[in-house]
């Protein structure tokens, strides 16, 4: 049997159905209007995310593998003992290639004793049989498309507008995906806080106008740092790009890194 | 309209209408205020409180010393590289409590052992062959590399 609705009737249907699609928008402008007055603002006092890009540079013809960075990351951000590091160093050993075999190069060998962050003794193997060898620091490649982001499920890993990839530690649940999706290796998941850490350019110093912990220490300035958006030509970070060759790690992965390297071999990644 | 449709029309509203409110109160008002994250958030890791305080915070009381140290061989160096997190020293210089690390051999030593993997024009010695008798400081200035003591 046809059910008969009146015009009446059909108009409230109608009216209840707008109301109910409004109520969503209705509600949620009366919500920010209420917290308002009570949010804090989004950045530290002062300091406008869309008004840097903070970026790092490494120079590894510089880097004399003394730790200060590494240790100096540890204890500036509070990051828990044991082997988890936002920053540490590698050292690169390339041996050299066995007598009368048709290579270049030898054997690869890379260290990295407590993250480099006591720095680092004499290498395992003869002086002599050594063909090049350096250190390598690492961090956060700062990428412009990082896998990172991308991987997590909730929205807790984010590119911060001025460059630093970061994490809102109340809202990173633990599950790891990030630390798999990373390709340099460069989260870890914190025993403490039990949610994925990463270097954060010492946020709380770049917006207080002080450079990051591991640049402030670094003995010979192997790491450069700068602001893209307010630096002059003779800044640090210009004079970076002008004076070497650069390159960044792992370049067929797409993710394109703010981090460049100067001075390092093509075994490194 | 057939009544099961109506139903399912109302069925359909409700939940749409749950969900849009649900979302309005669970979403945090600063979500979104730059991107897809809470724009809190940068706030919150911006808070921390700075443990090196940098070079400029040395220089404001130890301007003679930073002098020097910007004048020679080590004017690339950070106050803060060989003596030590100085935040809470900065904030309240006067306390005697609060002191910056002791200086030591090692400290010298962590840059200045030769090590086949440092770069070869950074100043390098054997430790066990060179002049063991003596403090690093009886011969040298580690504010003024070049000079004599």
């Amino acid at each position: 049997m046809k059910s008969h609705v009146s015009r009446r009737g059909m108009m409230g249907r109608i009216g209840a159905v707008l109301a109910g699609l409004l109520a969503g928008p209705v509600a949620r402008t009366v919500r920010a209007a209420v917290s308002k007055g009570l949010a804090s603002a989004g950045a530290a006092p002062g300091y406008e995310p869309a008004k840097h890009k903070w970026v790092m540079a490494i120079d590894a013809n510089r880097c004399i593998g003394c730790g200060l960075c590494a240790q100096a990351c540890k204890s500036e951000n509070h990051v828990p003992a044991g082997p988890y590091y936002r920053t540490w160093i590698e050292r690169y050993i390339i041996l050299k290639p066995e007598a009368g075999a048709d290579r270049a190069r030898g054997e690869t060998l890379v260290d990295s004793p407590e993250g480099g962050m006591r720095g680092f003794g004499q290498p395992s193997v003869a002086a002599e049989r050594i063909q090049h060898s350096f250190f390598v620091p690492k961090l956060c490649n700062l990428c412009a498309h990082s896998p990172c982001t991308q991987a997590c499920p909730v929205g807790a890993t984010f590119d911060s507008p001025d460059g630093a990839v970061l994490i809102d530690p109340k809202y990173c649940i633990g599950c790891g995906f990030c630390i798999q999706a990373c390709p340099y290796g460069c989260r870890f998941l914190s025993p403490v806080t039990h949610t994925a850490e990463k270097c954060t350019l010492c946020y709380h110093r770049i917006t207080r106008g002080l450079k990051p912990a591991c640049v402030e220490v670094c003995p010979t300035q192997a790491r450069v740092f700068g602001d893209l958006k307010n630096s002059a030509p003779e800044d640090p970070i210009r004079q970076f790009y002008q004076n070497n060759l650069v390159q960044a790690l792992k370049p067929q992965l797409g993710t394109d890194p703010r981090l460049f390297y100067a001075g390092i071999d093509k075994e490194v990644r | 309209m057939p009544p099961q449709t109506f139903r399912l029309l109302l069925l359909v509203v409700g939940i749409v209408v749950t969900y849009s409110t649900a979302r309005c109160f669970l979403t945090p008002p600063s979500f979104g205020q730059y991107g897809w994250f809470r724009g809190e958030a940068l706030a919150e890791l911006g808070a921390r409180e700075p443990v090196y305080a940098g070079r400029k915070a040395c220089e404001e009381c130890h301007a003679d010393e930073f002098k020097k140290l910007v004048e020679h061989g080590h004017k690339t160096l950070s106050c803060e590289a060989c003596h030590g997190a100085a935040q809470a020293h900065a904030e309240d210089p006067d306390n005697p409590g609060v002191k910056l690390d002791k200086l030591h051999f090692s400290v010298c030593v962590r840059c200045h052992e030769a090590n086949p993997s440092r770069p070869k024009w950074h100043k390098q010695i054997v430790v066990k062959n060179h002049y063991t008798i003596a403090k690093c400081t009886e011969c040298h200035v580690p504010h003024m590399p070049e000079e004599a003591p």
